[in-house]
Parts: C-alpha cells; sequence; structure tokens
C-alpha cells in the first residue's frame, strides 16, 4: 500500500504524512464532539397512552345498542367501544370537567353532564361533542346524573336541587324545580311518571312527565343514590351503608329492605329478570321480582373497586367506577389492565 | 535512542546500581511506612460517592432527600404462603420487625413505615368530623372483630392498600429509609439480615431488597473477595514459575506488583481516600501494569545473561537502558489515561483515578528502579527451580507469529484488523448505559437478593423509587387547584409507561379526604375547588396526626411538594424514557405557581449517574488518546506515531464495548471504573514491540530481521505476562459477585486484545506501512548506534 504510493514521489508523501498526522487529531476531535454534544434518546415515540388508563375513573355508562358502548369519567374522558367492549376510542371532549354521567337517545345522540354544571351532547355518535350552556347557581353546579327518553327528552339532576330538562336531544335546557341546599343524585322515568331520589332520604315524584313534583315521606334519612322502576308501580332506590327502599304502588310508600351489606350502594338497575345494585369495594346485592330476599357479596373478591353504575350489555353488563369492568357469565373482566 | 541520551542514562543507572544497598533500603523503608498506612485504609462504600456532583438532580435529592426519601431505601416483604395476611401471627411480625428496624444503626426512625407503624393511619368521618388514627399502632386487634376492622381500614386507605399491602393480600411490606452518610451498609445488612430470618418461618416468607442491602451483601462478600484475590495471587506466583522457570522471574515481578500496591494504598490513605470493595478489581489491573513491566526488564535480562553479558550488573544495566524509552512512554501514558479519568465529575471515579495515578506512577521505581537493582543480585548461572519446560511451545507461538507477520498474510492481518475494528465499533453502539437488566447486574440473576426484588416488584408497585419535587412559586402554592389537578395528570401520563407500577401524591390524598368529608360518597374522590377547599381537606388530614406525617407530601408551608413514582426496575432504558417522558410533560403542560424539578430518590440519583457516564467514557477516551498521542509525538518526534499506537487502543476499547453489549452487561456507575481505567490499558505491549524493533534497527537495516528478533524479545515477556495473567484473572468468574466475574473477565479480554494486536497487528503494520519514525528514510536515516559498553553481542 504506502509503498505503492511512495513511488508516486514526494508530493504524494508528504499528502499522506499529513493525513496521517491530522488523522489523530480528528478522532479526538470527533470524540469530544460526541461526548459534549450527543446525547443518548430514548424512544419515547414508542410509547402510546393506552385509551384507557390506570388512573381513568368512569362514573357513567350508556349502552345505546348491544354493542356500542359509551363510558364518561373524569377529567371529561368519554370512550366509546363499537364491538362490545373489544376496542375502544377516546372522542374528542371540550374541557377537563370529570363527567359524572352519560345517557343514549341512540347509537348517534348522547349526552354527558358533570362537574361545574357541564353539560356536552353530541350527534354524530361522539366524533365531536359540544358544550351547552345550562341554567347555573351561584352556589354549586355538580350534575350528578342524566337520563335521556323517547323524543329528544331527557333529565340531569345535580347539587342545589338541580333538575334540568330538555326536549330537543340536549341543545338547550331549562331548570324544572327552584333552587335549594340538597342535592337530587338521580332520576328516573316511566311514561308520564317519574322520581327523583337525593340527599338526606329525600323523594319526589310526577304524574305528568315532570310538570308537577310532589315530596313523598321517606323512611330514611340517609342520602339515597339511586332509583330504578320496571313498570309503572315496581321501583327500587338505593343509598349509603347498602340502604335498600321498595315500593310496589308508583312509589307512594316505601319500605326498607334487611341490609345485606354496610358499603354504599350507588346504582340500581332492572336487568330483565331481577334487581342487581352495585356499590363500594366491588360489592353487589340482587334480588327477585318482588323486591325481597336481597343477598349479595364481592362480585370478585379480587376486586374492590367502588362502583358508581350498571348497564346491561347484550347477554352481560358494563360497570363504572374506579375502573371500567365487563361482567359475563359472572366473569369480571377489567377493561386496561392487562 | 540518541547515543548521547543513551550515554547520560547509562550513566544513572551506573550510580543506581553502584549504590544498590542505599536503594534498596530506601525503598523498602518507603515500603514500610505506606505499608503502615496501607494497612489502615478503610474498605467501605459511600454511595454518595457514586453519584456526580454539581448534577441538578443530585442537588435536587440532596436537598429533598431528608422529607421525601432518599436513595436509601430498604424494603422488606412479609408474604404468606396460605390465607392472607390479616392473621394474628403475621401482624405481630410485622410489629415485632417495625420495632426492632428502629434499633438498626443509621436508620431514620421517622421513615419507618408499616403497618405497625404510627404514620399509618385511617381517616373516618363521624359525627364530630374527621378522625384520624393509626391502623395498628401501638397495640396489635385483640381478636378477630379487631382484625376485620383493620382489613376493613386497609382496604378503605388508597395510601395502604396496594403500596403497603399488596392487591392480593397476601403480602405486606414494611419501608425503612437510612440517613446518608450515617450508614454502615455492611451492619445495617447484618442486622436486617438478622431480624428477617428471626421473621421469615410458620408460613411466612421474608424477603428483602434495597440499596443498603445490596452494598451490604457487597461487603459481606469482602472475605470471599479476599480469598479470590490471594489464590489469584498464588495462581499468578504458580503460572510465573511454571513459566519461567527461575526464582528471580517469579518473585521479582511479584516484588514489584506488591510495593506499588502499597505505595498507592499508602499513598490514597494519606490523600484521606477509602477503598470500595468493589473496585478491588481495578486493583488487579494496574498490578498486571506493573508485573508486565517488570517480566520486560526479567525477560531481558535474561536474554542478556544468555547473550554473554559479562557481569549480573552489566546485564541489568543493559536491560534497563534498552527497555528505559518504551517502560516510560508505557507508564507515563498509562498514567495521563487514568488521570484523565478524574474529569468525569463522579468522586468515586476522580478518587480511583488519583489512586490509581499514583499507582501506575510507582511503577517507576518498583519496576524501572527496584527490578535491574534486585536482578544485579541474581547469579549468571542459570539456574532452574523445576524440570518443566514448556519456553519452546512459547517459542514455538512467537515463531510462528514473526512467520505470519513478515509473511503476506501481513496484509490479511492488518485488513482483518480493520474489520473487526469496523464491525467491533458499529456493534459497539448496542451498549447500554445503565443497568442492561432487572434486578441487580452487580449480582447474579438467581441470587436471593434478586429473585426476592422480582417477587416484590411482582406484588407491589414497584421498590425503586424517584421523586419528582413540585416546587411552588409562592407560599400556599401547592393548594391552588391547578396545580394539584397538574400533579394529578403529571401522574397518570407518567403511569402510561409499564415500568412505573404506580405513584404517589398529594393529589391521591385530598381526593380520599374529600370523599370521607362527603359522606363517602365516590362521585366526590376529587380534588377541591378551591385552594381554601384543598386547605381545609389538608388541615382535615393532618389533625389529630403527628406534625410530620405530611411530610412526605408537602411541606407545612404548601410550598414544595412531591410526586413519588414506584419503579419496578432501574434499567437505563426505563430510567431514560421516565426522564424523557417528565421533561416532555413539563415542557407541554406548564403550570402557573409551581414548577416540577427532577429528581430523587435512587432512579432520580440513577438517571443523573446515567446521563453522565456516556458522555464522560467518549470524554475520557478522547482526552486519553490525545495523552497518547502527545506522549508519542514527544518521544519519537513524530506525529504519525500517535496515529500509529493509537489502533491498539481504539481496537480494545471497541472490542470491549461490543462484548459488554454481547453479554448485557451495562455501563453503569459499578463497571465504570474498569472500563475508564482500561481505556490506555494494554498500550504498552505495542511499546515494548515496536521500541524493540526501532533499537535493532540500530544495529542493522533488515527490517524483517529486526521485527523477528524483537518478537522473540519483548514478544516472550509480553506472551508471558498475557498468559499468566489473564488466566489468574479468569479465577475471579468463580466469585458470587456477578460484576466481579464480568470485571475479571473483561481484564482477561482486555488483556488478550492487548497482547494480539501487539504480537501480530503491530509488526505487522510497522512492514506494511513502514512508517518514518521506525524504519527512518533517506531525509532522516535511523542513527547506527555506536559502540557503548555493553554492545550484547548477537
Amino acid at each position: 500500500m504506502l509503498k505503492a504510493i511512495n513511488g508516486l514521489g514526494k508530493a504524494a508523501r508528504s499528502g499522506v504524512a499529513l493525513t496521517t498526522s491530522a488523522a489523530p487529531m480528528l478522532i479526538i476531535g470527533a470524540l469530544l464532539y460526541t461526548a459534549f454534544f450527543v446525547k443518548a434518546e430514548p424512544q419515547v415515540g414508542n410509547l402510546q397512552a393506552r385509551s384507557i388508563e390506570r388512573r381513568d375513573a368512569f362514573y357513567g355508562v350508556a349502552v345505546p345498542q348491544a354493542d356500542v358502548v359509551w363510558a364518561a369519567g373524569s377529567y371529561g374522558k368519554v370512550v366509546r367501544s363499537d364491538n362490545a367492549g373489544k376496542s375502544w376510542g377516546v372522542q374528542p371532549t371540550p374541557g377537563d370537567a370529570h363527567l359524572q354521567a352519560i345517557s343514549a337517545w341512540d347509537a348517534e345522540r348522547a349526552v354527558a353532564v358533570g362537574n361545574h354544571g357541564v353539560v356536552i351532547v353530541t350527534a354524530d355518535g361522539g366524533k365531536s361533542w359540544r358544550e351547552i350552556e345550562v341554567p347555573h347557581s351561584e352556589v354549586a353546579n355538580k350534575l350528578m346524573q342524566v337520563r335521556s327518553y323517547a323524543g329528544g327528552t331527557g333529565w340531569a339532576v345535580g347539587e342545589m336541587g338541580a333538575v334540568l330538562r330538555t326536549r330537543d336531544y340536549g341543545a338547550s335546557w331549562t331548570r324544572v324545580l327552584d333552587e335549594k341546599d340538597q342535592a337530587w343524585n338521580d332520576i328516573f322515568f316511566v311514561g308520564e311518571d317519574g322520581w327523583m331520589v337525593g340527599e338526606f332520604g329525600r323523594m319526589m315524584r310526577t304524574r305528568d312527565g315532570g310538570e308537577s313534583w310532589s315530596t313523598i315521606d321517606s323512611p330514611l334519612e340517609s342520602s339515597l343514590m339511586s332509583v330504578h322502576f320496571r313498570d309503572a308501580s315496581n321501583g327500587v332506590a338505593v343509598g349509603l351503608a347498602g340502604a335498600v327502599l321498595v315500593t310496589a304502588d308508583g312509589g307512594a310508600v316505601w319500605t326498607e329492605a334487611r341490609r345485606v351489606t354496610r358499603e354504599h350502594l350507588n346504582c340500581v338497575i332492572w336487568d330483565g329478570s331481577r334487581w342487581v345494585a352495585v356499590g363500594d369495594k366491588g360489592i353487589r346485592v340482587t334480588a327477585g321480582a318482588d323486591g325481597s330476599g336481597w343477598t349479595g357479596g364481592r362480585i370478585s373478591e379480587q376486586d374492590l373497586s367502588w362502583r358508581t353504575q350498571i348497564a346491561r350489555a347484550g347477554d352481560g353488563f358494563v360497570l363504572a367506577g374506579a375502573n371500567l369492568a365487563q361482567l359475563e357469565h359472572d366473569q369480571l373482566h377489567i377493561i386496561g389492565r392487562d | 535512542m540518541k547515543n548521547a541520551t543513551f550515554r547520560a542514562l547509562g550513566r544513572v543507572i551506573d550510580l543506581l546500581l553502584r549504590h544498590r544497598v542505599l536503594v534498596v533500603a530506601t525503598i523498602a523503608a518507603l515500603t514500610c511506612v505506606m505499608g503502615y498506612l496501607a494497612a489502615h485504609i478503610e474498605i467501605k462504600t459511600v454511595f454518595s460517592d457514586l453519584l456526580p456532583k454539581n448534577h441538578p438532580y443530585v442537588a435536587v435529592n440532596n436537598k429533598f432527600k431528608q422529607t421525601f426519601g432518599g436513595s436509601n431505601m430498604v424494603s422488606i416483604m412479609l408474604e404468606v404462603e396460605q390465607g392472607d395476611i390479616f392473621d394474628m401471627k403475621l401482624l405481630g411480625k410485622v410489629q415485632k420487625i417495625t420495632q426492632d428496624l428502629k434499633k438498626v444503626e443509621g436508620v431514620d426512625t421517622y421513615q419507618i413505615v408499616s403497618l405497625a407503624s404510627k404514620k399509618m393511619k385511617e381517616v373516618r368521618a363521624s359525627t364530630e368530623g374527621i378522625e384520624s388514627r393509626p391502623l395498628m399502632w401501638p397495640n396489635l386487634p385483640r381478636d378477630q372483630a379487631g382484625i376485620a376492622a383493620l382489613r376493613e381500614a386497609v382496604l378503605n386507605n388508597p395510601l395502604v392498600y396496594g403500596p403497603y399491602v399488596s392487591i392480593d393480600m397476601k403480602a405486606t411490606l414494611i419501608t425503612a429509609d437510612f440517613t446518608d452518610g450515617a450508614v454502615n451498609y455492611l451492619k445495617a445488612y447484618e442486622q436486617i439480615q438478622a431480624i428477617a430470618e428471626r421473621a421469615s418461618g410458620d408460613g411466612v416468607l421474608v424477603r428483602v431488597v434495597g440499596e443498603p442491602i445490596l452494598y451490604g451483601l457487597v461487603n459481606h462478600y469482602l472475605t470471599e473477595t479476599l480469598y479470590i484475590f490471594l489464590i489469584t495471587v498464588g495462581a499468578l506466583v504458580f503460572l510465573l514459575l511454571l513459566i519461567s522457570r527461575t526464582w528471580h522471574g517469579t518473585l521479582l515481578p511479584l516484588v514489584t506488583g506488591g510495593v506499588s500496591a502499597v505505595w498507592a494504598l499508602g499513598a490514597a490513605k494519606l490523600m484521606g481516600f477509602h477503598l470500595d470493595p468493589l473496585v478491588i478489581v481495578v486493583a488487579f489491573l494496574i498490578t498486571a501494569q506493573a508485573i508486565s513491566n517488570s517480566v520486560q526488564l526479567v525477560s531481558r535480562f535474561d536474554d542478556e545473561v544468555a547473550a554473554g553479558a559479562p557481569s549480573t550488573a552489566a546485564a541489568a544495566k543493559a536491560s534497563l537502558s534498552n527497555l528505559f524509552k518504551p517502560g516510560m512512554l508505557a507508564i507515563v501514558a498509562d498514567a495521563g489515561c487514568v488521570l484523565v479519568v478524574a474529569l468525569t465529575p463522579i468522586p468515586m471515579l476522580e478518587k480511583i483515578s488519583y489512586i490509581g495515578t499514583v499507582w501506575i506512577l510507582s511503577i517507576m521505581f518498583s519496576a524501572m528502579v527496584l527490578t535491574p537493582v534486585l536482578l544485579s543480585w541474581c547469579g549468571l548461572r542459570r539456574r532452574y527451580a523445576h524440570p518443566v519446560n514448556i519456553m519452546p511451545a512459547l517459542q514455538g507461538i512467537l515463531g510462528l507469529c514473526a512467520r505470519l507477520v513478515t509473511s503476506r498474510a501481513r496484509y490479511a492481518i492488518v485488513g482483518g484488523a480493520a474489520v473487526v475494528f469496523v464491525v467491533s465499533g458499529l456493534y459497539a453502539f448496542n451498549l447500554k448505559v445503565g443497568d442492561a437488566n432487572p434486578g441487580s447486574p452487580i449480582l447474579w440473576p438467581d441470587s436471593t437478593y434478586n429473585r426476592d426484588a422480582s417477587a416484590i416488584n411482582q406484588k407491589f408497585q414497584g421498590s425503586d423509587r424517584m421523586f419528582v419535587v413540585v416546587g411552588g412559586k409562592h407560599e400556599g402554592a401547592l393548594k391552588e387547584p391547578a396545580v394539584l389537578e397538574g400533579m394529578e395528570r403529571f401522574q397518570k401520563y407518567m403511569e402510561a409507561q409499564p415500568e412505573v407500577g404506580g405513584s404517589l401524591s398529594l393529589a391521591d390524598i385530598l381526593p380520599a379526604v374529600k370523599r370521607v368529608v362527603r359522606e363517602g360518597n365516590a362521585r366526590y374522590q376529587e380534588l377541591g375547588n378551591s385552594a381554601n377547599e384543598n386547605g381545609e381537606l389538608v388541615y382535615m388530614f393532618v389533625s389529630g396526626a403527628d406534625p410530620g406525617d405530611m411530610d412526605r407530601f408537602a411541606d407545612p408551608q404548601a410550598l414544595n411538594g412531591a410526586v413519588t413514582l414506584f419503579f419496578r426496575d432501574h434499567q437505563g432504558e426505563t430510567i431514560r424514557t421516565a426522564i424523557a417522558r417528565v421533561k416532555e410533560y413539563v415542557a407541554a403542560h406548564p403550570i402557573a405557581d409551581a414548577e416540577f424539578l427532577l429528581a430523587g430518590g435512587l432512579v432520580g440519583v440513577l438517571a443523573a449517574v446515567n446521563e453522565v457516564i456516556l458522555a464522560g467514557q467518549i470524554e475520557a477516551i478522547a482526552f486519553a488518546l490525545l495523552v497518547l498521542v502527545v506522549c508519542c509525538m514527544f518521544t519519537y518526534r513524530s506525529s504519525v506515531a500517535g496515529m500509529f499506537f493509537m489502533v491498539p487502543v481504539l481496537l480494545s476499547n471497541t472490542l470491549t464495548f461490543s462484548y459488554m453489549a454481547w453479554k448485557g452487561i451495562g455501563m453503569n456507575i459499578n463497571t465504570l471504573p474498569v472500563v475508564a481505567l482500561g481505556i490506555g490499558l494494554g498500550v504498552d505491549y505495542s511499546f515494548y514491540i515496536v521500541d524493540g524493533i526501532r533499537e535493532e534497527l540500530h544495529h542493522h537495516r533488515d527490517i524483517g530481521r529486526a521485527i523477528a528478533k524483537s518478537i522473540a524479545s519483548a514478544g516472550k515477556g509480553v506472551l508471558i505476562t498475557a498468559l499468566t495473567l489473564v488466566t489468574s484473572v479468569v479465577l475471579w468468574s468463580f466469585s458470587s459477585l456477578r460484576l466481579q466475574a464480568d470485571m475479571g473477565v473483561l481484564i482477561a479480554i482486555w488483556l488478550f486484545i492487548s497482547a494480539c494486536s501487539a504480537l501480530f497487528l503491530m509488526p505487522a503494520m510497522v512492514l506494511v506501512f513502514r512508517p518514518e519514525f521506525i524504519v527512518g528514510s533517506k531525509r532522516h536515516p535511523i542513527e547506527q548506534a555506536t559502540a557503548v559498553e555493553p554492545v550484547p553481542a548477537f
């Protein structure tokens, strides 16, 4: 190699000498440059947050069709699955107030409500959500529950005696009752008959689709969290510390059932064959059609998370709360924790 | 060498040899003094020495570790084999361990947290308001009803259920923090181990992890380490005796190594340094240098005697005067390469670097002075210590080597080396900075400690912690809803990383309190709507509690708080990703009233270390090369010489890095000393060979003959040193500490590559490139030696 170059004469030789003399300095310079300016870059880009994260709490779910599930929760997060919970997509929502409830008229139109009196609606299956101005109180505005009924009617209830009604799929809302320092936790309608339950065991009913409301005597002074009727006569309300009230006459007289748990019960539904209520620490209690003989315990001994809603979805259930879960054949599957 | 310099050196050597008794006595006396000092050197690990100074993360850690928990956390897990932890026997053990931990030396008694500590509280609403009381302090539950109540309280409390009681309720955790600086790792390890052993049994498994335990284990194995060291020295003696067949060929290199070691350790004591048990392997690295230089001298001496030197003094003088230049060059270049390591801003490396520099410089006296002086006492007549002669085999190897490099194969060797360099250079990019595997790389993967660590990380959120300080811009900033929400969102963002098992901050506490205030209604498990409301929630949480209970979340002024992240492992990539994500989040979501400060806890300081070491290592390589080039340019008056000797150094570095990448040995705080000090290692073999060629060309102009001659004499020394050292270093692979085994193999590879480059690559390169500084040119021919006494008759 160099032997051959030597033959090329003096010029080439001095060129080679220059290169070999400069080479060490170049190598050292390059190393120093690397040391000072090149940093090991981690591959952060590969890390995509899942649609349902560990810290997400979901307070409400809605199941407009057997395979469509909507859930709304903390920091204004709304997720939707179009394949019965196999996969979930996060939907863009305005604002970041916690959403406490969601309800859907159909697979396209839905409403969600939450802290600070936030109401958001969609008419395109959640591709876009828009915030609606609703009547506010000066004191407190947290909305606890929203329900949707045929013809674009909807009801939302919450703090400071808030009872809001819409007749146009959530586009506009009016306040139905005056403010008072007591929160309503749930509202439920069967046709023209409607019931509300709330703090201090308070209950009200309407028989004309919500035009006029009358107070019902309640056997309880602790808060009621949820009410549900399987027809115009038979209903169940549940509340704190495992309280269960049953009525068979459209809500005129309520009797307290024997408590099977001391945990709070947050939601009760009629699933077509029995009453099911869920609450804190993974508790679920059930009873037959007449609302007697309540039994229950934890859905799964491994799961002690609190739940605020249970909804029928196909053959199983969807559960909202500290986590989002599915219950099929009594097997609990928590979404996003595998 | 210039004839004038040669004569001046000759006079000095004569002087040394004339006063040889005085010289030996002086060195012996010095060695005695240093030996006394060296015997008092402390062997211990100081964790803070491993942390880069002036790094912002370390500053944050040092400022806040007292309140938010430092890097000295020990976690003890009690796991039941059957049933769950709500069992009187197990709870009793938890209480016993919690009490016993207070007596462990160096433990911060305020930072012991368990079910049985006063800190662990349940918060409940009653008619009078909020009541908070310890879960299981000072007394255990009395009966089954008490246990049931405890169980309910635990399940209700997100600060306990999850972080301190596993989700399946089969395990519970006890954590204790140690005061930095005050902790004696060995004592801490032994005491905690004793506590753990007393508690295990009756169907309860006790597992212990944490940095104090890890470093305690290292100290625990110190005796074993010393045994291995002694066995290595024994193997060294045996191999040297086997190969050299003479007592002076065996003992003189050992005396050199010993004297250097004693001087270096004595000097370290004088400088006020201590010795880290993890870097004892490094001692071997430098001793290898000392032995190598001495073996060269002895081997040359034997050659001179065989060539018919008139007296042993003459032979000693001839060997020293011939090897003076490459020897000094090797020592000065090595010392320089080790000294530049001090630029890495890690105190431990700085200390090792100073000790190492003194150590290598001491070789000047122990090898260059002591060895020839002692040689002058040897007899001229060769007396063999044993009949086994493997020298012909060695000469066979050297002969083969000489034939190879002078044949056409030399082009293949140079080409092959170039290919190896490029391939290994590229593969070296796979080297992981930080730990490359889960568990501690110091210990074997199947060691009890690593098994315990993986078990704990499986049951709990993760035992390695990092805290990010949320620094408020004014008092009370931490009560602002925007700040608290920012913290909660930050936690959520960080938890998307799979290795982050969980996180904890004030933003987790207040929602739980608010829910309690609001009749336990889950819909109110959220932060307060205003700074005032949050202030009330804080007040309720703290009321009835000890002052200081809130400290691990925020200070009383609500000025600074912490988000604690729990990691399942501390691999380099995990930490880098986490830090990058913190920065990404902070950049995208600024908070008006507060800022996020990186980063404390074990993971935080490891992040600092990892950020520093790669740049530090490359910088050290660059400066080491600079030292080498300058030394070579000065010695040979040629800039090409610098390039020439850079080749073996670059090659050994890329190959070693490739080996580390291949074996999954990460470049971390524990491997760094060997890797850094090894940079310039082994180039001295090349110095001896190339200088041998050059000196030979003073006597004739036949390059091929000069190469063969140099390989036969200097090459013999290289081969002897490499063979003995590589073989004895392999003994380290039997160490109970994986790190020492890894480092032993690494040193062996390093020496092997250096020997190979010296024996094959360098001569081949001389012949292929014919650099002017070796073979001379028409304008600068090699000065031919004049007859200086004694000229060995070849």
